[in-house]
């Protein structure tokens, strides 16, 4: 923690503690999205928690529940600069008038967890969090909670419910967590990276951060590139970086030289990009635009001569396997989608299983009280737009 | 084998041959060092390469199998969209003595049993193997000399877990042979009749004729049919293994038939490789006694998965290969040859080495005899030296045909006599001393996969002696076949080829080409039509 303090860490905090309404305000003109997923903006949600009046309690999330396919950059996060996002976390507190502030991380990541455990001790001993919690007006607490372990725990109302000490269904919405969120109390959850964004942003003002993007995008984005490159790891790039650059300068290329077939973008439950699409920039809007999605901003590439419809298979077993199984639509459906992918990967499939499945993607998406069916129909369906004659050729 | 033109004619030197001359004894070896840094291929620094990835970099190892080692895998993910699924409780790869023996064991405990082979059931080494199976059953032996007698031949770099739990199982292995069926030669009295070979400090070699081998895969085949729990698929090359989401971990194997050219996945919890050695790569331009499969794919596919191997410097040169009919070059002729008398000498028809020193010496002194100009010349250029059969049989009548039937009728069958004319012979290359580095139970370092028989290593050392091939495929296939059972968590797992993806990374990132494929599965000879269908 010292060496944090040395290299300037801190300041943002002192600097803007007592000044709740301000680091909104640079939050909001720095255009910071969830980089969870949702790229929804940052500053709508906190506008709406700070609103509310505490009963007793507000609570703050920090969602380091990390567990898409594909996706790492929580971990790194949490891991080498633990301070910095516990200082984003407190930033964030205090910009609503959370005095709970709650670190829900992935139970698998141990070396996380552990490296949290210890910052959180030093945060502790320090009298950064004293002064933070006079800027409050009451005792801010710090406290570490690991995750359940299941995937669907990452959902913001699934966090909530495993806060609570129960197991982690994702609840219905509305009311939205900003109103009636861990033990009935107005809750604000964001990602581990978004947080991490917020005392840079403070530090350093809306305008240069705006400036790290290629625009449309702000800021930086943490991109996990695995899969068929030379270099597959985690890269901090300014929002909007193209594919093409993302993969062919930074991952090195792709394995022994082959061509790319097509990306996952955002993990698994997203979408899948195709070769063609190499130039399009990697930032929530651009994505959108092409009817795909940024997600974490994990970037699974996939080169000639993988199958696509094993590698969906696969994702779709992981996500039967991880359905929360309240709701029906999402329980029977991922697995009956998995099982026909299933026959059809293994050369068992009929051209009525592969109908089944297109009648699936239009029947499933939206059915559930969270976003896990509609994203993996997402991702059946884009495979299905960009790759069905594969489906086809498996029929054989 | 290198051409030698100096060397004698054949119808000279068989001229000049006779079975009543009087031979001098040998001349004392004063430095088996120097003769092996000198003549033995596994000494020779120009025949090296040093892997560059994997979990042997930094290793030597024959320049052909580097290049294996550190090839592009035959199939991709896409290969295997629409590949039909099989599910295992054990998988084996070989349908040699060890992969049978594996199987047994683990079907004997209630186990689904896959046994795979590349060409047919039985088609394999162990047939091959003429000599016997070391034991020490003898009053005047012990299981400790043979431990001895096994690191020492090994040069002493033997692994003494994996040694003593060989020579531990020997007599329950010739036990379990026995009641499975086989025939073992006996003495007047019905003891197991020994023999000793080289290398050995007491008889130790029990033995059917000198077709031990194809005795044991007789009886191993026959009741690998007949285990209802065992299911056999025959001409299926394995061309490649299957892990788990961080290619860590083994989980399955991939197929491709001969016959119909399809690829087929086997998804199981363990695998055991018994794929056998790799004589029909030729190393260094030698002939083989190997059967027509030995490719080394075993050791390509627990490379790329991850695996560690050990000694990939150092084969064994059988040193009594047939030079000569030309359609037998490379096949052995038993050591049990010379263990019963039989001398060898050079175009003078002199002796020039204790014919029962250690199988890498004899063989270093055979390839001095041919490459400074003592050795005797076929038409084709290739060169050999003498096996004295015929005064073998004069010293003891009727011995080739109570003992040697094979060797006797395999010779007769071209219209010669080893009682009457001596065999040429050669080193040919028989067998791979290292392999991949195993436990006592046959587990390799990657979780899942088992290793056995002669694609395993660390128990010959540098150098196996004689009749430690047969008992080590029963001990350790049965060791395996037992452990594969254990049970282990099967909850949901991924299959992938990303240890394939690892690979490639690690090929491009040191900047070696993928240009040639692994595994090899045929001989560089075979019709292209049977890979191709």
């Amino acid at each position: 923690m010292e060496r944090w303090r040395a290299a300037g860490g801190g300041q943002a905090l002192e600097r803007a503690a007592f000044d709740p309404a301000a680091v909104r305000e640079a939050v909001r003109q720095a255009d910071l999205r969830g980089l969870g997923g949702s790229g929804f903006p940052v500053s709508r949600k906190w506008e709406a928690v700070a609103s509310e009046t505490p009963r007793p309690d507000k609570y703050l999330v920090v969602n380091g529940n990390e567990d898409e396919p594909g996706t790492y950059k929580d971990r790194l996060l949490l891991e080498e600069t633990p301070h910095q996002v516990i200082e984003g976390a407190l930033l964030a507190a205090l910009a609503v008038g959370a005095n709970r502030v709650v670190f829900y991380v992935n139970p698998d990541l141990t070396l996380s967890l552990a490296a949290l455990k210890t910052a959180i001790a030093q945060w502790h001993a320090s009298e950064l969090l004293a002064f933070a919690s006079s800027a409050l007006g009451r005792p801010l607490t710090l406290t570490l909670l690991p995750g359940s372990g299941h995937y669907i725990g990452g959902e913001e109302t699934a966090a909530m419910e495993w806060i609570e000490g129960k197991f982690p269904f994702p609840r219905g919405k509305p009311p939205y967590p900003a109103q009636v969120g861990v033990h009935g109390c107005p809750t604000l959850i964001n990602n581990v990276e978004t947080l991490a964004q917020v005392s840079h942003i403070v530090l350093h003002g809306a305008d240069w951060f705006r400036a790290l993007g290629k625009a449309p995008g702000a800021g930086t984005k943490l991109y996990s590139l695995s899969g068929d490159v030379l270099y597959p790891a985690v890269y901090e790039l300014p929002m909007g970086t193209t594919l093409r650059e993302l993969i062919y300068v930074h991952g090195g290329g792709l394995l022994s030289g082959k061509p790319l077939k097509a990306v996952f973008t955002g993990g698994p439950s997203c979408t899948l990009l195709p070769a063609d699409d190499l130039d399009v920039m990697l930032d929530f809007d651009s994505l959108r635009a092409r009817g795909a999605s940024l997600g974490t901003g994990a970037m699974i590439v996939i080169s000639e001569g993988t199958g696509i419809v094993k590698r969906v298979a696969e994702y779709m077993r992981f996500f039967a396997h991880s359905s929360c199984g309240q709701c029906m639509s999402c329980k029977t459906g991922t697995a009956t989608m998995s099982l026909l992918l299933d026959r059809i990967d293994t050369g068992r499939g009929t051209p009525t299983d592969l109908a089944t499945l297109e009648n699936l993607c239009a029947m499933l998406p939206g059915t559930g009280r969270c976003h896990l069916i509609s994203g993996v129909v997402q991702l059946l369906d884009s495979s299905f737009r960009h790759f069905k004659h594969e489906y086809r050729q498996a029929l054989g | 084998m290198v051409a030698m033109n100096n060397a004698m004619p054949l119808a000279q030197a068989r001229a000049l041959y006779s079975p009543d001359a009087d031979i001098a004894p040998p001349p004392v070896l004063a430095d088996s060092g120097a003769l092996l840094n000198a003549f033995h291929p596994d000494y020779v620094s120009s025949s090296m390469a040093r892997l560059a990835v994997g979990a042997n970099a930094g290793d030597n190892c024959q320049r052909e199998l580097a290049a294996l080692l550190q090839a592009e895998a035959i199939i991709d993910e896409a290969d295997l969209a629409g590949a039909p699924v099989t599910d295992t409780d054990v998988l084996i790869i070989g349908g040699g003595g060890a992969g049978c023996a594996a199987a047994l064991a683990a079907a004997e405990r209630g186990a689904r049993v896959l046994l795979v082979t590349k060409l047919r059931l039985g088609d394999s080494n162990t047939v091959m193997a003429e000599g016997g199976i070391q034991v020490a059953i003898e009053p005047d032996d012990s299981i400790q000399r043979h431990i001895q007698d096994t690191l020492r031949g090994g040069h002493d770099i033997g692994n003494p877990a994996l040694v003593s739990a060989m020579a531990e199982d020997g007599p329950d292995v010739i036990r379990w042979l026995i009641r499975e069926g086989m025939q073992f030669e006996q003495t007047p009295s019905g003891d197991l009749h020994t023999r000793k070979a080289g290398g050995m400090s007491a008889a130790r070699i029990v033995h059917c004729r000198d077709y031990t081998g194809l005795e044991m895969m007789r009886v191993l085949r026959e009741s690998v049919i007949q285990h209802r729990s065992i299911e056999v698929w025959e001409h299926s090359p394995a061309v490649e293994l299957l892990s788990n989401e961080h290619g860590r971990k083994c989980v399955g194997a991939v197929f491709k038939s001969l016959a119909d050219g399809r690829f087929r996945m086997v998804h199981t919890p363990s695998v055991i490789l018994a794929t056998g050695g790799l004589g029909r790569l030729h190393l260094n331009g030698f002939p083989t006694s190997n059967h027509l499969g030995a490719t080394g794919d075993g050791l390509v596919l627990a490379y790329r998965i991850g695996a560690r191997l050990r000694d990939l410097d150092s084969f064994q040169y059988h040193p009594t290969g047939l030079v000569y009919p030309q359609h037998l070059s490379g096949k052995l002729v038993t050591e049990g040859v010379r263990a019963a008398g039989a001398q060898m000498l050079n175009a003078q028809g002199q002796r020039f080495v204790d014919e029962l020193l250690p199988r890498d010496i004899v063989s270093a002194a055979i390839l001095r005899e041919c490459r400074e100009g003592r050795g005797i010349r076929v038409d084709d250029g290739r060169v050999g030296v003498w096996l004295d059969t015929p005064r073998l049989e004069r010293s003891q009548p009727g011995l080739l045909e109570r003992q040697f039937p094979k060797l006797l009728a395999r010779f007769q069958a071209s219209g010669m006599d080893p009682r009457v004319d001596p065999l040429l012979i050669h080193p040919t290359l028989h067998y791979q001393n290292g392999g991949v580095v195993i436990d006592a139970n046959g587990a390799t370092t990657v979780p899942g996969l088992y290793s056995v028989g002669e694609v395993a290593g660390g128990i010959h050392g540098r150098n196996r002696i004689m009749g430690n091939a047969l008992l080590e495929i029963i001990s350790f296939g049965r060791r395996a076949g037992v452990a594969a059972t254990a049970p282990r968590d099967r909850g949901p797992r991924k299959v992938t080829l990303e240890h394939v993806n690892r690979a490639r990374r690690d090929l491009t990132l040191v900047g070696i080409p993928l240009t040639q494929e692994a595994p090899q599965i045929l001989p560089d000879y075979a019709a292209k039509g049977i890979w191709n269908r």
